[in-house]
């Protein structure tokens, strides 16, 4: 059932298993972490029930047990254990959340927190990209926590975004060439904490990233390079840059 | 001496690598060696190789321009521990030119157009020199997902899949950093192409909104399609390769099999990636925004064949699907109007399979070429050479353009091979890798394509 244009992936470390969405059968495919070859997914979350529409990427809670799934103008959120045709237990999204165009998210556990990344809704369609961060468990038409957002963060165009709770950081791909990182304390027009491969360096135009805190690593996939890059960055894995406490 | 790591390679587009390939002396420092050896010494890479791929590469530093930041920012920008990254071309589409004895193929792993002479064949060891490289800025070439050659005037016509959503079109001769003749927009996902002479007519297939497009053949810039195939009913999805009957006045396409249900009739729905400009167009596919929540499918790959004037929501006049098909991510297709035979390349068989003109339902393929000695690799393009009674096809996963027999089966090993890597080089396939994760248990890198 996959097709050779997946945009988005996630690992769930706590069932050993391989999220991914298919875009073009309005699905998530769920494999074992071992697969290899052939093999059919263990669970597809797929029709009528779903509103899954244009999905690109998604996110895995694996304390939590959910799957986050941004689309456009709302983030659907599905039980991890879900299989076949099934609604989303949560749908966050509405005027007062602010954000349309999601394309990406991520979940801090520790925090109870999601960020969002997404462009400020607005008449024009030409509203600001921002980090848009929520409760974790908000639903239906609720206001931001926080939103970083603004000139001075130098957002662009948002690919993939992860958090390191234990040092209140969130990070995200840049299309201006490299990888952005804030507290996920900020808000407002602010300029990110840290860079990481640049700007100026060798990226060019980098979508996906993971974090591998055990080895400090940073690993980011760049469309224009065909390439993934492993940046070694114990300088930021040893940051804490959270009022809150992380575990 | 060179000397170079082996990535492992795992599932359908799911691409796990534990080790990083491209290093000469790097560390491998929580990934797990799969092989590691030394070429013999007497190996060299083609010094000239080594240039254009080297140039290949510098080309692609091509970055969005950003407000610089300031000190408040603390800025890393050192280089990476490791990349993984394939240091040569992926050959993605073919055609092969036998009125010029040429070989055309799209790289689209290092965004290039290579013409080869047809009679090259290099050994395992060895690097094809291509006698032309058409590559650069001005070409517009990014992700040529498919090629055609005009068999009058030898232009080369390539479709982009993604980056670009432009058609390139340059003359015959063309080489360097040339800009193409004609450049014409297109719709998001455009694949595949096939052009009928007698109609002055370009089909293109676009995956994202499962359609076909019809252009004139000479269409540039901003001109509408002449017609639109997309409907519930069409049988496409997810469509790839197309090739032409056209003594049958029929087209054929290469469905993956993934599709959802688009309609004009209901609110367009904001803020997921749309049709783009081209909504205004006559004949341009319903986007995503007209996508249909939950509609979603995956009836399984297919050859679903049309009428050549087919439009609108049409119905196939025949669909091969089943079990005896082999299909595959079916991905290349072309057509023999002499020997009535549609060639497929069959991505994941790997195997190049042939079905009569007139096969319909669960047929099984009339010859299966496949097996270890063929050298094929996630073959993902096939050309046909009626003056010279051969078949090509480009090996996405083999760093190779490989020609046979045009009536070779089984397990047969290749008449010629056109190689971008000695064949020892570990093929990465990863091409324009939008996301990864890391598997903390295996203390593995997952990138889709």
């Amino acid at each position: 059932m996959l097709g050779r244009t997946m945009h988005g992936i996630d690992y769930d470390e706590a069932r050993d298993e391989i999220v991914v969405p298919q875009q073009f059968g309005q699905a998530i495919l769920i494999f074992k972490g071992s697969a290899s070859g052939e093999q059919r997914p263990v669970r597809v979350i797929q029709g009528s029930k779903t509103m899954l529409t244009a999905l690109d990427r998604l996110a895995v809670d694996s304390v939590n047990h959910e799957i986050y799934v941004p689309e456009g103008d709302v983030v659907l959120v599905f039980d991890l254990l879900a299989n076949g045709n099934v609604a989303p237990k949560r749908v966050l999204g509405g005027p007062e959340t602010g954000f349309t165009a999601a394309g990406a998210v991520a979940i801090d556990p520790t925090r109870n927190i999601i960020v969002v990344g997404a462009q400020a809704r607005s008449a024009d369609g030409r509203g600001l990209p921002q980090l848009a961060i929520f409760d974790r468990t908000a639903s239906g038409n609720v206001k931001p926590k926080r939103v970083i957002t603004g000139l001075k963060s130098r957002l662009n165009d948002t690919g993939n975004i992860r958090v390191y709770p234990q040092g209140g950081l969130v990070f995200t791909t840049q299309q201006t060439g490299y990888v952005a990182v804030w507290s996920l304390d900020d808000n407002g027009d602010v300029p990110p904490r840290f860079t990481v491969g640049g700007p100026n360096g060798l990226l060019q135009k980098p979508r996906g990233l993971d974090l591998d805190p055990k080895h400090n690593a940073v690993i980011v996939s760049d469309k224009q390079l065909n390439a993934v890059l492993t940046y070694e960055m114990p300088q930021l894995f040893q940051t804490n840059t959270s009022q809150q406490a992380g575990k | 001496m060179t000397r170079y790591f082996f990535a492992a390679l795992v599932g359908a587009s799911l691409m796990v690598s534990q080790v990083h390939p491209d290093a000469v002396g790097a560390r491998a420092i929580h990934g797990r060696l799969v092989r590691y050896e030394a070429l013999p010494p007497d190996v060299c890479v083609w010094p000239a190789a080594v240039q254009w791929a080297e140039q290949a590469a510098g080309r692609q530093g091509r970055r969005a321009q950003a407000l610089p930041l300031d000190d408040q920012t603390k800025i890393f920008q050192g280089p990476p521990a490791r990349k993984i990254q394939d240091r040569y071309p992926a050959f993605a589409a073919v055609s092969v030119d036998p009125a010029r004895d040429e070989v055309i193929v799209t790289d689209e792993n290092m965004f290039q157009v290579f013409a080869f002479n047809r009679l090259d064949d290099t050994p395992a060891s060895g690097i094809t020199t291509p006698k032309r490289v058409i590559a650069g800025e001005n070409t517009l070439i990014e992700f040529e997902s498919g090629v055609h050659v005009d068999p009058a005037t030898g232009d080369i016509f390539a479709p982009n899949n993604d980056t670009v959503d432009t058609l390139v079109v340059f003359k015959h001769g063309s080489n360097g950093d040339s800009a193409p003749v004609r450049a014409l927009k297109t719709p998001h996902g455009t694949f595949g192409i096939a052009v009928d002479d007698r109609r002055n007519e370009m089909f293109l297939t676009t995956q994202h909104d499962a359609t076909v497009v019809v252009f004139k053949k000479d269409a540039n810039g901003d001109e509408a399609p002449l017609r639109l195939l997309q409907g519930d009913d069409t049988g496409l999805g997810d469509p790839h390769g197309i090739a032409i009957d056209p003594k049958k006045d029929v087209f054929y396409v290469a469905n993956y099999g993934s599709h959802a249900l688009r309609r004009s009739d209901r609110e367009i729905r904001t803020g997921v990636p749309g049709s783009g400009k081209g909504r205004d167009k006559a004949n341009w596919p319903y986007g995503r925004e007209y996508a249909v929540p939950g509609s979603g499918v995956h009836d399984g790959p297919s050859i679903s064949i049309h009428a050549i004037t087919a439009k609108g929501n049409d119905k196939p006049l025949h669909v091969i699907k089943g079990s005896k098909t082999q299909l595959n991510w079916p991905t290349g297709l072309a057509f023999d109007p002499d020997r009535r035979e549609l060639f497929v390349a069959n991505d994941m068989g790997p195997s190049i399979l042939v079905f009569d003109a007139d096969a319909v339902g669960n047929a099984a393929p009339k010859r299966v070429l496949k097996g270890t000695r063929t050298g094929l690799a996630h073959p993902t393009s096939v050309s046909l050479d009626a003056k010279n009674g051969e078949l090509w096809v480009a090996n996405f996963g083999g760093h190779s353009a490989t020609a046979y027999k045009i009536d070779a089966s089984g397990d047969t090993p290749p008449l010629r091979t056109i190689r971008s890597a000695p064949a020892s080089a570990p093929s990465l396939m990863i091409g324009n890798p939008g996301a990864l994760t890391y598997d903390s248990k295996r203390e593995e890198i997952l990138v889709p394509n």
